[in-house]
């Protein structure tokens, strides 16, 4: 993961070091209670996991409905809209649900905190893990959508959809370090939960999921806000491999990597600094 | 304090020293200052004021030599479950220095980390886990722990659907098997039957044996007793005292006592205030009823030394004294005593007419003594009854539960009577040492 490469390259202070070293070092763990927080997720329910998927096929269905139907696109370069839409919408799903679930993860589970020996960054990571999950499980669906846009003669995916894996793995880093961080603060700060509830649905208009970021051209104030947002290279890359069938540029790629590091150092920098404060305020 | 420890060269399991432990006042609207304090200090109480603090444990010193059993012991909020968390590494100290020496398991709550909608044998993997055993050694130990918890025909049930004991079992069948090297055990036997607690007890027992380490924390000061080399007593976050598990448990019970002899006096000083400004209209009917032409104006427990207490250990010579006030000279008066347990058992009873005395004349003032010389009660609770009638039984003045009193002794025993005794044997029976 980008943590090691960029501990070799660069030799960054022990510290900050220290959350990424403890997580690895807990891996079977980890993924115990990932597994543990899936199987308890959909225990007991009829259609199970496939309800993890029900959320995102309303919205596509919503959105597609009321901007390919009603709001004919005034810009092109989203066409199938559909598709368009589903290959930015499911890792912003993926991103907003695990900060959600991991600014809670501390608080929630304060009884394993209070009453057991147990590594705390472990908590925040299982959400952002188990979202995950979901985000794998719907990779079908985007799977068939490609196909259907193939069929219909879209120049859709192709083999740069292949580089999918590489733009998740690039930003797990950020969405961890940002579920760390923020976990942590929440734990003083209860706050954090209602402000980031509200700064993500600001920031899912901010982010070109539901429009390309070309059609901004005309507002440039708004591009720029647009194009800053630190989520947005992730997304440009989403669709640039899965609905362009583009490899995205290599600027895209060192943005990435540099906003993921920065936010993997920022959360575990963070998490790191209150660890020891977590317990009792839990 | 040494004498009971193990003779072991080994440096000790557990190395406590000057250790403070503060816990920070949650105000409202504080939690910017507490963010910024958690941030920059790295600690919640690091330059708080004193009236900021809360004090939960102060200056405690302690060693734990490898294969000791250490007993704490002492009131709710006396720091025991802070102390626990502290040897496990859970909280960090404010000040002062915690070493443990291996691997560390702590039972604070059995079954951490079980989730009620999966079934037992995933949780048990799940909570083996989370006490720090990898997959194989739990897979290796599985059979051991379903046999120890005698949970084998629930082990697919999702744990919501076990009763409490069960779930405690099971808990404490992963916890044991995780194998460490030093166990901490917090109040967790007092849960689960008669049958799973012995063989949880034979198990620890083993452990000991085993040259393992036990931190243990109870309020069942007679299990603590039957487990422990030594015993450490808190008292509101100060180490009162530490060594033998019967001189510090003994210390503690008589404290004990004397605080409820504290509260009794209290309670009397309550009833008789209300008593006193009671309308006359309205006497309390329950507890006082008479005549009134004679009153029992004080009732008082004097020890051996003739000092007023509240609490007398088993043998202790007591004397029961009354201030009797006649409103006018009586010719016909009876003077009574009763025991009685706080449900209302009758324990002992007596009056002087039943003895005896006949009467001629009462006036004024008089105080009557009933003196009895090495009173045998068991342990417990008592109150007395005290009341001046006529020889026909027509009340003057009837004072229920007028004083209350504890009792301890030495040995425990069941019933309301104590008599000094000891125990002989034949040839044919024989006897091992306590350890």
């Amino acid at each position: 993961m980008a943590e090691e490469s960029s501990a070799g390259a660069v030799r960054l202070p022990i510290l900050m070091l220290r959350v990424a070293r403890q997580i690895l070092h807990f891996l079977p763990l980890l993924l115990t209670l990932t597994a543990r927080d899936l199987k308890a997720r959909y225990r007991g329910s009829v259609l199970g996991f496939l309800w993890s998927l029900a959320n995102p096929l309303l919205l596509l269905g919503v959105y597609t409905f009321v901007f390919s139907v009603i709001f004919q696109p005034r810009t092109p370069g989203q066409d199938p809209y559909a598709l368009f839409m589903v290959s930015g919408l499911f890792p912003w799903i993926w991103l907003s649900t695990s900060l959600l679930e991991g600014t809670m993860s501390l608080i929630a589970n304060s009884g394993l905190l209070r009453k057991a020996v147990f590594p705390a960054e472990l908590l925040p990571m299982v959400s952002v893990l188990s979202n995950l999950v979901h985000l794998l499980l719907a990779v079908p669906i985007i799977a068939a959508a490609i196909v259907t846009g193939r069929i219909l003669h879209y120049p859709v995916g192709g083999l740069a959809s292949l580089l999918l894996p590489a733009v998740i793995l690039l930003e797990i880093p950020l969405v961890a370090g940002l579920a760390l961080g923020l976990s942590a603060l929440n734990v003083h700060f209860k706050d954090v939960r209602d402000l980031l509830a509200n700064l993500l649905t600001l920031l899912f208009f901010l982010t070109p999921v539901l429009y390309p970021l070309e059609s901004l051209r005309k507002y440039l104030p708004i591009y720029w806000v647009v194009r800053s947002n630190p989520f947005t290279p992730f997304t440009l890359a989403y669709q640039a491999t899965l609905f362009r069938g583009e490899i995205p540029a290599p600027g895209l790629w060192v943005q990435m990597a540099v906003v993921s590091l920065v936010a993997w150092l920022c959360g575990s920098w963070l998490f790191d600094r209150l660890r020891e404060t977590l317990v009792e305020a839990a | 304090m040494s004498e009971i420890r193990p003779a072991s060269s080994a440096s000790p399991a557990i190395e406590v020293e000057n250790l403070i432990k503060l816990y920070r006042r949650t105000a409202p609207g504080d939690q910017l200052r507490t963010l910024k304090s958690a941030l920059l200090e790295r600690s919640l109480t690091r330059h708080l004021r004193r009236e900021e603090a809360i004090v939960a444990l102060d200056g405690i010193d302690f060693s734990v030599a490898p294969g000791e059993a250490f007993g704490v012991v002492g009131g709710n909020g006396s720091g025991k479950s802070t102390l626990l968390k502290l040897v496990a590494g859970m909280l960090k100290p404010s000040s002062g220095r915690i070493d443990v020496r291996g691997r560390v398991a702590a039972m604070i709550e059995l079954g951490a980390g079980f989730h009620p909608e999966i079934s037992g044998r995933e949780n048990v993997f799940i909570n083996g886990a989370v006490l720090g055993l990898p997959r194989r050694e739990i897979e290796r130990r599985y059979d051991d722990i379903v046999e120890f918890s005698g949970l084998a025909d629930f082990m697919e049930e999702p744990v919501k659907n076990y009763s409490s004991g069960m779930y405690v079992r099971l808990g404490f069948a992963v916890a044991i098997h995780t194998d460490p090297d030093v166990l901490l055990v917090d109040e967790v036997l007092a849960v689960g039957d008669e049958a799973f607690a012995h063989r949880c007890l034979r198990r620890i027992e083993e452990f000991l044996a085993a040259g393992r380490t036990l931190l243990f924390v109870s309020h069942s000061l007679d299990l603590v007793e039957g487990i422990c080399d030594r015993v450490l007593w808190l008292e509101g976050g100060r180490q009162r005292l530490v060594g033998e598990p019967r001189r510090v448990i003994d210390a503690y019970r008589q404290e004990v006592a004397e605080r409820e002899g504290e509260a009794h006096k209290a309670a009397k000083e309550r009833r008789e205030e209300r008593e006193e400004s009671a309308a006359e209209g309205a006497p309390e009917a329950r507890l006082r009823w008479g005549s009134g032409e004679a009153e029992i104006t004080k009732v008082r427990l004097l020890g051996p030394d003739g000092g007023e207490r509240y609490h007398l250990s088993s043998g202790e010579d007591a004397t029961f004294e009354l201030q009797v006030e006649a409103r006018r000279p009586l010719g016909d008066f009876v003077f009574g005593i009763a025991l009685s347990t706080p449900r209302g058992h009758e324990v002992w009873g007596t009056n002087t007419d039943l003895e005896g005395y006949v009467p001629s004349r009462l006036a004024g003032e008089a105080k009557v003594r009933i003196v009895c010389p090495a009173l045998r009660l068991a342990p417990g609770e008592y109150r007395v009854d005290i009341a001046v009638h006529t020889r026909d039984g027509a009340p003057y003045d009837y004072r229920k539960e007028v004083v209350s009193f504890t009792v301890t002794a030495k040995t425990g025993g069941v019933g309301v009577y104590f008599p000094d005794h000891r125990w002989e044997f034949g040839d044919g029976v024989q006897w091992g040492k306590d350890d």
